[in-house]
């Protein structure tokens, strides 16, 4: 007995040190995955640093041993454009704090790591907020640089127009100064340049202050919108944020419209009373909805009524900037292992909107297949200060919301469709947002980004030997 | 194996369970992409488990309370070599299954051991000092992981467990003969 005890845990200890083996190779190619789940790349190693030391070093041993690095925030980009096939992965999240605040000039410095839910914690008892961010606050503030985005603010154009300076390290190991004064040409190729030109370290941005608004709701057709928006709501000094939704419900299939204006309310003295910072409200009947509408039209039919009928309750009521800003998405959060959901955005100039929804809807209306679940429209101003400007004009930004099946010929079919719609985007004089699926050929990408050719040879310029990789660059240069 | 020695082998055994299993679901959701796989690999565990018991009692009244326990034990700390490795949702599956066997067999016999080891007039004392002392076992393992998890991955956890359920394995097996 004692015998077989003793033979016993040398087996075990055999097969314990070559389980431990194995997980450590399997462990040094990890396999990382876009939001998407459309793209599986295996990676060198993932790594993380808390402060510039780590990662000048690990800047430094990546150049030493000839890996690439791709830089990741959040990662809900797409189309990997935060991962490169063995190369290191740069999780930013951990270079997160908040450094500087200058209530009266109304600045503030953080890290890249930093999301801008860390940043309106710190501000809100402030009477601060932010100037443009995303709808959603999970984002960094690098990822959301590194995408220039835009929101449901109408008043600051993008993201970049908010940007004072930042600090990057680049591909020589360096640390500089990027500002609209200071190495120019970086400020206009980092912002929208998906982390192709170095590590963003801390970012200084303008912040406004908190304000109460007002929510006004209006249900208008699709042909009335350009001249509503133009007349009521850029006009009106008043409407500081705006948001709508198009109706992808068959019965009023790229028709039916209702909009969101988010006035200067005439009460500001309530702001105190509304400040507090919303949490995530319970995500359970939207959650619901949306599943009936992702299987069956009348599931479309009932959860475009139901969002336009909640969306209505909320006119006249008050709701502070700070919270505007930090909307719910875990609803839209969807798990299952053969469908997944992928968003596209469109920018078409806001004189050309009635007659590229017209085509638009056209086109679709030949895709039964082609599942579509939400199309929300934002506005931004025209701005074209960053090499890869999607503002050529005064746009309107359609965000789609697509449900499809991850096999090869689903993938094919999405791909025929939404190359089709960016097409019809193309030919409106509009423009297509670049941090999702590489469904768009490169003949696209060129049409919509006139100055895509001199952006990749900057990056050759910047870093010669690309050392900042990601599979947007793979794919399109 | 006398009670006492009884309440300390499935100590041991009770926190190498309670250092995986609460963080076990998120290494399934590491594996699985969707709420339904998750239902299956649980399922399976289940039912695995609910078909083997008739055999298991059978085999419990013939080899001995020990035996299956030792079984028990080295097929925990065998599977939990395995388990780090898993990557495609079927391995989960599959491990599922024998952890659904395992399950039983500790189970069963857990239960088998003691209604043969307690005094009928005095069952219910003994059986309640067994469960404290198993449960304190439990509960600080589980509160001592929570902090674990923040310095170790979910990987070397299973490897912990696994040198906790092979150490009872080598304990149980030094009271067989003296049973029997």
């Amino acid at each position: 007995m004692r015998k077989n005890r003793i033979i016993l845990v040398l087996v075990y200890v055999l097969f314990f040190f070559s389980s431990v083996q194995l997980f450590h190779i399997q462990q040094t190619n990890p396999v990382f995955e876009d939001r998407g789940r459309l793209v599986s790349v295996k990676m060198k190693t993932l790594t993380s640093g808390k402060d510039e030391k780590d990662l000048i070093k690990i800047v430094d041993s990546a150049k030493r041993q000839n890996d690439t690095i791709s830089i990741a925030g959040i990662q809900h980009s797409q189309g990997g454009q935060t991962l490169y096939p063995n190369g290191v992965l740069l999780n930013m999240k951990s270079y997160n704090k908040i450094l500087e605040l200058d209530e009266n000039k109304k600045m503030i410095t953080v890290q890249s790591g930093a999301t801008w839910d860390d940043i309106q914690r710190f501000i809100n008892p402030r009477g601060l907020a932010l100037k443009v961010s995303q709808s959603q606050n999970i984002f960094t503030v690098g990822g959301s640089l590194s995408v220039n985005v835009h929101g449901r603010d109408i008043r600051h154009q993008g993201l970049i127009e908010t940007v004072d300076s930042f600090r990057l390290l680049t591909a020589e190991g360096k640390i500089i100064n990027v500002s609209r004064a200071e190495n120019e040409e970086l400020f206009e190729l980092v912002i929208g340049g998906y982390g192709l030109f170095g590590v963003i370290l801390d970012v200084t941005l303008h912040l406004t202050d908190d304000e109460l608004y007002q929510i006004e709701t209006h249900s208008l057709a699709f042909d009335e919108y350009s001249e509503y928006f133009q007349r009521e709501v850029i006009q009106n000094e008043a409407v500081k944020m705006h948001l709508a939704r198009l109706s992808v419900a068959p019965e009023t299939f790229l028709e039916d419209m209702y909009v969101t204006n988010y006035l200067l309310s005439d009460h500001q003295e309530l702001l105190l009373e509304h400040m507090n910072l919303k949490r995530d409200s319970t995500i359970a009947i939207p959650k619901l909805f949306l599943g009936i509408s992702r299987q069956s039209d009348w599931g479309k039919d009932l959860f475009w009524e139901t969002q336009e009928n909640y969306t209505k309750r909320l006119n006249g009521s008050l709701i502070t900037r700070n919270n505007v800003m930090r909307s719910d998405s875990t609803f839209m959060d969807y798990e299952h292992a053969r469908k997944t959901e992928v968003l596209q955005e469109y920018f078409v100039p806001v004189d050309n909107y009635e007659s590229y929804i017209k085509d638009l809807k056209a086109m679709l209306l030949k895709q039964p297949e082609f599942n579509l679940l939400n199309i929300t429209v934002r506005y931004v101003e025209k701005n074209e200060k960053a090499v890869m400007s999607y503002a050529k004009q005064d746009m309107f930004a359609l965000v789609l919301l697509i449900n499809q099946d991850i096999d090869q010929d689903s993938m094919k079919m999405n791909q025929e469709v939404i190359r089709k719609m960016i097409d019809i985007t193309l030919v409106h004089e509009g423009s297509y947002y670049l941090p999702y699926y590489h469904y768009a050929s490169k003949d696209q990408l060129r049409k919509a980004y006139p100055r895509t050719e001199e952006f990749f040879e900057l990056k050759d310029k910047y870093d010669p030997e690309h050392l900042f990789m990601n599979l947007f660059y793979e794919e399109y240069h | 194996m006398n009670t006492r020695n009884f309440i300390i082998y499935q100590s041991t055994v009770g926190i190498a369970a309670s250092i995986i299993f609460p963080f076990y679901i998120l290494f399934l959701k590491n594996v699985g992409s969707s709420y339904s796989q998750f239902g299956w690999a649980y399922g399976l565990f289940a039912l695995t488990a609910a078909f083997s018991y008739p055999f298991i009692g059978k085999m419990a009244d013939k080899l001995g309370d020990h035996l299956l326990l030792a079984i028990y034990s080295w097929g925990m700390a065998a599977i939990l070599l395995v388990f780090p490795l898993a990557y495609e949702i079927w391995h989960v599956y599959v491990l599922q299954i024998v952890m659904g066997l395992l399950g039983a067999i500790q189970k069963n016999s857990e239960k088998a051991f003691l209604a043969r080891a307690v005094n009928k007039e005095t069952a219910g004392v003994e059986i309640g000092r067994y469960h404290e002392w198993t449960s304190i076992g439990a509960a600080i393992a589980v509160i001592a992981t929570g902090y674990l998890v923040d310095f170790l991955t979910i990987g070397s956890l299973f490897y912990i467990a696994s040198i906790a359920f092979a150490w009872s394995g080598f304990y149980v097996m030094k009271f067989r003969n003296e049973t029997k």
